[in-house]
């Protein structure tokens, strides 16, 4: 149901019937797909319970692996509502809040830092900010790239929307503040730290690490923080959500990495809130309760020797 | 007007400025070497957010701002302290 977990021809049948039969006739495969992968996919199912079983814990095993089916086709609607997107085959309806606050935020000199996570259709969400006239830079690993890259048509005449593949040495903080005070929006993966420094967070009533290099840039950089909260409501409908800011600006005498945590905190409880509304939009399938590595951890001086 | 630092003035003050900001333990500003590489495993370790926090250092303590560096010379100012303590110098 991720990126890895799809396949050329997977995607051409899909194209086939999105083509031939419209969005309903591609869902209808969907369902098919799905299964296999809820029936096969141990992965998948695996980790997609470590977000099932915090949001739902009233739940016994076997409706939380009924959930995972749902939620497998809740993304897999997704898919193929950004592939006919991108394909420009159907036209979706964008609910936007938040507006004035984007207004407000294009009339500055300086860019901000978009904050997304894999709740709902981010991809789809960000051409929305195609009407702001600031080009969108995703900090993102090369390996991700090309599927985001297709997916946002980034390669495509009059794109906005860049990537940035961190090479993981300072120069990567220099050329994304840059990027920043010229106007650009630098976008990150709020929910996921892909090996980048972390805080620990309480997300969905349990410890999870988050990432904190957003809160950091922007705090260097004197820019807002935007979260990106992108949900789809029906048949051919979205709500975006832009109407969560910070301004990070560390208080004086306080250990700054405390101070991080509590930004990615503000998010993290931003995100819960946003998946308690709406279960079926969390797409995070990864293990973020368990696998967190907090270097410093709130509140301690840290260790030299490493992180 | 101020005099201008010595380049061993502006080590100290790095070497003060990287424990107290950093909030690094088991080194202390007299421990830390002239020559200390600040990145990866050879060196104390430092990671991105502590990049951005010494971007902060520069602009803050000695009026330096970074944004406008290329990448790569980017990288090449941050190998070491004194690397980065001789750029300071120059460009202070």
């Amino acid at each position: 149901m991720s990126r890895q977990r799809g396949n050329k021809p997977g995607f051409w049948f899909f194209r086939l019937f999105l083509k031939t039969g419209g969005l309903w006739a591609a869902y209808g495969l969907l369902y098919g797909v799905a299964l296999h992968y809820w029936l096969f996919d141990r992965q998948a199912g695996k980790a997609a319970r470590a977000y099932l079983s915090r949001r739902f814990p009233e739940n016994g095993k076997l409706m939380i692996h009924l959930k995972c089916y749902r939620l497998f086709v809740s993304q897999g609607k997704q898919l193929i509502d950004r592939m006919a997107a991108t394909s420009g085959a159907v036209r979706f309806n964008f609910t936007l809040l938040g507006e004035d606050t984007l207004a407000d935020l294009s009339a500055r000199k300086s860019g901000f830092v978009l904050l997304t996570a894999h709740a709902g259709n981010w991809q789809i969400a960000m051409t929305t900010l195609g009407r702001i006239g600031k080009n969108v830079y995703l900090v993102m690993h090369p390996e991700h790239n090309t599927a985001v890259k297709q997916s946002l048509n980034i390669s495509s005449e009059g794109a906005f929307i860049d990537t940035i593949p961190p090479a993981g040495g300072p120069g990567d903080v220099l050329k994304i503040i840059k990027l920043l005070k010229d106007g650009h929006i630098v976008s990150f993966m709020g929910d996921r730290p892909y090996d980048a420094a972390t805080g620990e967070v309480t997300f969905m009533g349990d410890r999870a690490a988050f990432p904190l290099g957003a809160f950091s840039i922007a705090a260097a950089a004197g820019v807002p923080v935007v979260m990106l909260l992108a949900s789809r409501t029906g048949f051919k409908s979205y709500t975006v959500d832009f109407t969560h800011v910070m301004t990070p600006k560390y208080e004086k005498g306080r250990n700054k990495r405390d101070q991080l945590t509590q930004w990615a905190q503000t998010y993290a409880d931003i995100l819960t809130d946003f998946f308690t509304k709406a279960p079926y939009q969390c797409f995070l399938f990864y293990d973020v309760w368990r696998n967190r590595e907090d270097p410093g951890g709130p509140g301690e001086k840290r260790s030299v020797s490493g992180n | 007007m101020a005099d201008k630092q010595s380049l061993e003035e502006i080590r100290e003050q790095l070497k003060q400025s990287l424990v107290e900001e950093l909030s690094l333990e088991d080194i202390t500003p007299e421990e830390m070497k002239d020559d200390e590489i600040l990145f990866g495993e050879e060196g104390i370790g430092l990671d991105s957010l502590d990049a951005v926090e010494i971007v902060l250092i520069l602009q803050q303590n000695w009026g330096i701002d970074l944004a406008d560096m290329d990448m790569e010379k980017g990288k090449e100012i941050f190998a070491s302290l004194d690397v980065l303590a001789q750029y300071i110098y120059d460009n202070a």
